[in-house]
């Protein structure tokens, strides 16, 4: 019988076992992978809390002259940043309603359909209603976040997230 | 059969046992995950909703921690090795 090398006597691992996984490497893997969960979803928890702390204005901002919008008009901003585009409407002589223009279905922006009188997604044709931005037909299930909307001296101010509707919608 | 071969055929058992409800936990905390992303994108989500997601994830996180250890604690002492 032949003798083995040298170094083979010094280092007696069969290269096929070199990347044999044993039951606890492959148990820890599984562990790792469950905390590599936890962590991403604590950072993403996480930064929708940042961009909820950031974006949340203590003051209120003057967005439209009234003047500006006319009945059954609308005009594009927005607010709190400007990564977060905003549509207001303006349904009747002293009503105006504001909302969040990103879908709540896939973040395509919304466009309001004077036809039919309901802000529409044209990415995957979601409607919401007007009135409250509830999902009136196609994939959304959530509402469009509503503003909060008031008029004062002959401007249209927003003072952040309607709380009283976003528990409806 | 050997007592030893039969102890390492029953740890196989308990081992796809465990990495079965391991499985379905990993999947449930992937959920959640797709959870809290869907909150961060859309403001209409409520806060309580990531938070909410990112307990249970902790939850399922400790539980697959505790099976492994009950997996290997269990194995450890039926075969007096370490494998």
């Amino acid at each position: 019988m032949k003798t083995p090398s040298h170094w083979k006597q010094d280092f007696p691992v069969p290269s096929a076992e070199d990347s044999y996984v044993t039951r606890r490497e492959f148990t820890k893997f599984l562990g790792l992978t469950s905390l590599a969960f936890l962590i991403g979803t604590c950072a993403t928890a996480g930064r929708k809390l940042v961009k909820r702390l950031m974006g949340s204005p203590s003051s209120s901002i003057a967005i439209a002259e009234i003047g500006e919008v006319p009945v059954g008009g609308y005009k594009l901003f927005r607010y709190p940043t400007k990564d977060d585009p905003c549509i207001l409407l303006r349904l009747a002589e002293d009503r105006f309603v504001a909302f969040d223009q990103r879908c709540t279905h896939l973040s395509c922006p919304v466009f309001f359909n004077a036809a039919i009188k309901q802000l529409a997604c044209p990415c995957h044709e979601g409607f919401f209603s007007i009135d409250d931005g509830r999902p009136l037909a196609g994939p959304p299930k959530r509402g469009l976040a509503q503003l909060s909307v008031t008029t004062q001296n002959a401007r249209v101010w927003v003072h952040g997230p309607n709380e009283e509707a976003e528990g409806t919608a | 059969m050997s007592p030893q071969i039969r102890v390492r055929h029953r740890m196989n058992v308990v081992l796809q046992m465990v990495m079965a409800i391991i499985a379905a936990i990993l999947l449930a905390q992937l959920w959640l995950f797709t959870v809290t992303l869907d909150a961060m994108e859309n403001h209409a989500v409520s806060m309580n909703v990531a938070v909410a997601a990112v307990v249970c994830s902790l939850v399922a996180c400790a539980a697959i921690w505790t099976l492994i250890r009950f997996f290997l604690r269990t194995e450890q002492t039926e075969t007096g090795e370490r494998l």
